[in-house]
């Protein structure tokens, strides 16, 4: 009896070193962070940043490549195997929110101090929403307009202050700035059949009033038709159709092209190769005073509903938002916010474009959300390179894409 | 225990344990994720389903959603040209070159050892050096065909419907190409000495030998090849990804690129493995072609 007693006060003794031993080791909460940005690039640094402050929550990184984020998120989670947080492409999200995958935030952003939905643009925050709740925040955000080329534009005579606001104008100076003898397009963009081609349509049809429910709305079909036009009389390289926005941004900077239809992302390499004065303007619309649209790129935080420590996560994820002023000086990218005014780089070049960007960013609007957009992204895709092939009209194309989708949306 | 033992020891066990051993090896490696391939062609699979194994079953329904898109029998019209146009590029030339350093000439042999380096180049390196000399605007093979008069404007080869598919098949005949070759190389060496000594004797020409002698002494190894480069062909993946990433509209897409495209980018994997469920029909045809051509090459 006395023995046993001994055995079990023991056990006991052992059990209650150990147990605290391991919860002196234990004491940082670990978290696991999965994103596609490398070194340089927002999210090691802040994490590096984040740890430097000691403050009970480790955060370890790492980094998936930008074609594996999906897939081996969903393993992940499939596994029981997920991070907490992860860094998801924006039209992507939803697919996860729908399914229950990442963890709805909504009470969390409600009595959190740092992230507030009203400081965000509408644009970046409707992605992360799904049936009204939020799953996520923003993580950085970029949009498309113009970049055209001023010294072309006088050399053409053509006022390189006044650069095409509407369709009709952009297809009419593309027309005088296009000259085959000295291998000059009137215009880059890219028609790949990639989710690049639909980042690009998709806010042409919206400024003509459709949507991706209605892609076959007469606005829509109209901006399909300029886009077969500028093609069709080759304005822009026929390689647009199997060119990405990076490659055909490219002809641009050699002087190859004189406008380009693309993104902030460009701004430090053309700053870089660009020999030529250079202005950006919004994207043109269909006529003067109609619906402007552009398209949302860039990537979202989310904390994943397997997450043991969801409050340590969001505490990371408020961190992150705190260091959202600092985001374009140090690594070049937009925030999603509007309440964050952008400090001038002092690169006039730069901050005139810039500042265009912000503007364009407020009619930015997001792919979906839907679970499903991936589907609903090839449909749009297969029916721009069906029209500009000519193998279909633009009119039959869209709406073939328009059953497509209904098929898809049920 | 005694007797399994010196079963083992006298031969009927040791030979079980023979095959055993790889088919075991065979059933792990290739069986399993051939069923499973298979499996998932019945079944509705999604990302959130893939970790599992109960899944909806929905019987032939992703064959009849396969069959009734409209891009599905181009796909396979395309499939058939790329395999016949890189089969019959690769092999055509490759027995040129491979007659070729036949003659046996100073250096054939170390010169034959080069045109390796195309083969050993990976996929993907070789996509993206074509994808600059295809180029449209600023093109290679555009800039020779201008300068020797060949055609007066650019072909604009990844982004011409009509161009589009021999752009890849033009890059896949130069990959394979030297692979053809040696393989070649080795069967004509092969063939005995004597029997050309014999023909040229009762007067045959340098036609008729090779009609008659080399051709018919080959037949195994070209059987062999021509399986192998269906199987190659049907394997080529890179260069679409590199070159035309199936565009435009479909008209360079092939079974195998499509395969990948419904999988990993619109995350249908259940019509990806239908299609590879197709393909695997196909490849085994081949295999069989392989396997009964090369049996011949077993002689007394």
């Amino acid at each position: 009896m006395a023995i046993r007693k001994s055995v079990i006060l023991g056990a006991l003794a052992l059990a209650g070193v150990s147990l605290f031993g391991l919860s002196a080791k234990a004491e940082d909460v670990k978290l696991t962070l999965w994103s596609l940005d490398k070194d340089t690039q927002p999210a090691p640094t802040l994490v590096k940043e984040f740890n430097d402050q000691h403050n009970g929550i480790t955060i370890e990184y790492r980094l998936i490549q930008f074609d594996d984020v999906v897939t081996e998120a969903m393993r992940a989670y499939a596994t029981g195997q997920a991070p907490d947080i992860i860094a998801v492409d924006n039209p992507e999200h939803a697919l996860f929110s729908s399914r229950g995958a990442f963890l709805d935030i909504s009470d969390m952003i409600k009595s959190s101090k740092v992230i507030k939905p009203e400081n965000y643009f509408p644009g970046p925050l409707k992605s992360v929403e799904w049936d009204g709740k939020y799953f996520g925040v923003p993580k950085a955000t970029n949009t498309i307009a113009l970049y055209y080329n001023k010294d072309m534009f006088k050399a053409k005579g053509l006022d390189p202050n006044k650069p095409p606001q509407t369709w009709d104008e952009l297809v009419e100076d593309a027309r005088k700035l296009t000259d085959p003898a000295k291998n000059v397009y009137g215009l880059a963009f890219s028609a790949k059949a990639n989710e690049e081609g639909t980042f690009q349509f998709l806010p042409w049809a919206q400024m003509g009033g459709g949507s991706y429910e209605h892609i076959n709305a007469d606005g829509a079909v109209k901006a399909l038709e300029v886009w077969k036009t500028i093609m069709d009389e080759k304005l822009a390289s026929p390689d647009t159709l199997t060119r990405g926005q990076w490659d055909s941004t490219g002809t641009f900077n050699s002087g190859n092209a004189a406008m380009a239809i693309s993104g902030p992302w460009e701004l430090d390499r053309m700053m870089k190769e660009a020999k030529f004065d250079w202005g950006v303007t919004l994207l043109p619309v269909p006529k003067e005073g109609a619906e402007r649209s552009s398209a949302m790129g860039d990537f979202n935080w989310a904390i994943f509903s397997t997450s043991k420590h969801p409050a340590e996560a969001f505490k990371a994820l408020e961190y992150f938002a705190s260091q959202d002023d600092k985001m374009f000086k140090n690594f070049g990218q937009l925030p999603a916010r509007s309440d964050i005014t952008i400090p001038a780089t002092g690169q006039p070049l730069k901050d005139a474009a810039l500042k265009v960007f912000i503007e364009q960013l407020k009619y930015a609007k997001p792919r979906g959300p839907h679970p499903q957009w991936p589907k609903i992204s090839k449909a749009i895709q297969d029916a721009i390179q069906a029209a500009l092939t000519g193998q279909m009209s633009a009119k039959d194309a869209l709406d073939q894409a328009a059953d497509k989708i209904k098929a898809v949306l049920g | 225990m005694r007797r399994i033992l010196s079963s083992v020891r006298d031969g009927r066990g040791f030979d079980i344990v023979l095959v055993a051993f790889p088919l075991g090896f065979l059933f792990l490696m290739a069986g399993l994720p051939l069923i499973y391939n298979v499996v998932m062609s019945f079944q509705e699979v999604d990302m959130f389903s893939l970790g599992t194994f109960s899944r909806p079953w929905v019987g032939f329904k992703n064959y009849t959603d396969l069959f009734a898109q409209p891009e599905t029998l181009p796909i396979l019209y395309n499939t058939a040209i790329f395999v016949v146009g890189s089969i019959a590029g690769q092999f055509l030339i490759g027995f040129g070159l491979a007659l070729f350093f036949w003659v046996n000439f100073p250096g054939a042999s170390w010169l034959r050892g080069l045109f390796l380096v195309s083969w050993v180049m990976p996929g993907l390196v070789v996509g993206a050096i074509w994808n600059w000399i295809l180029s449209g605007d600023f093109g290679v093979l555009n800039f020779i065909l201008k300068e020797s008069g060949i055609i007066s404007g650019n072909i604009f080869w990844r982004s011409d419907p009509h161009y589009s598919l021999y752009a890849v098949i033009i890059a896949n005949v130069w990959l394979g190409t030297s692979f053809n070759m040696i393989l070649l190389s080795v069967g004509l060496s092969g063939i005995p000495g004597d029997l050309y000594e014999a023909a040229e004797l009762d007067g045959a020409t340098a036609w008729q030998r090779f009609w008659t002698i080399t051709l018919p002494m080959m037949r195994s190894t070209i059987g062999a090849i021509i399986a192998l480069g269906l199987i190659f062909t049907l394997q080529q993946f890179d260069l679409f990804a590199a070159i035309t990433s199936g565009g435009p509209n479909n008209s360079s897409n092939v079974t195998q690129y499509w395969a990948w495209d419904l999988s990993f980018r619109q995350y249908d994997f259940a019509k990806g493995a239908t299609i590879s469920v197709i393909m695997i029909v196909f490849v085994m045809f081949a295999s069989v072609v392989y396997v009964r051509s090369t049996r011949h090459e077993v002689r007394g």
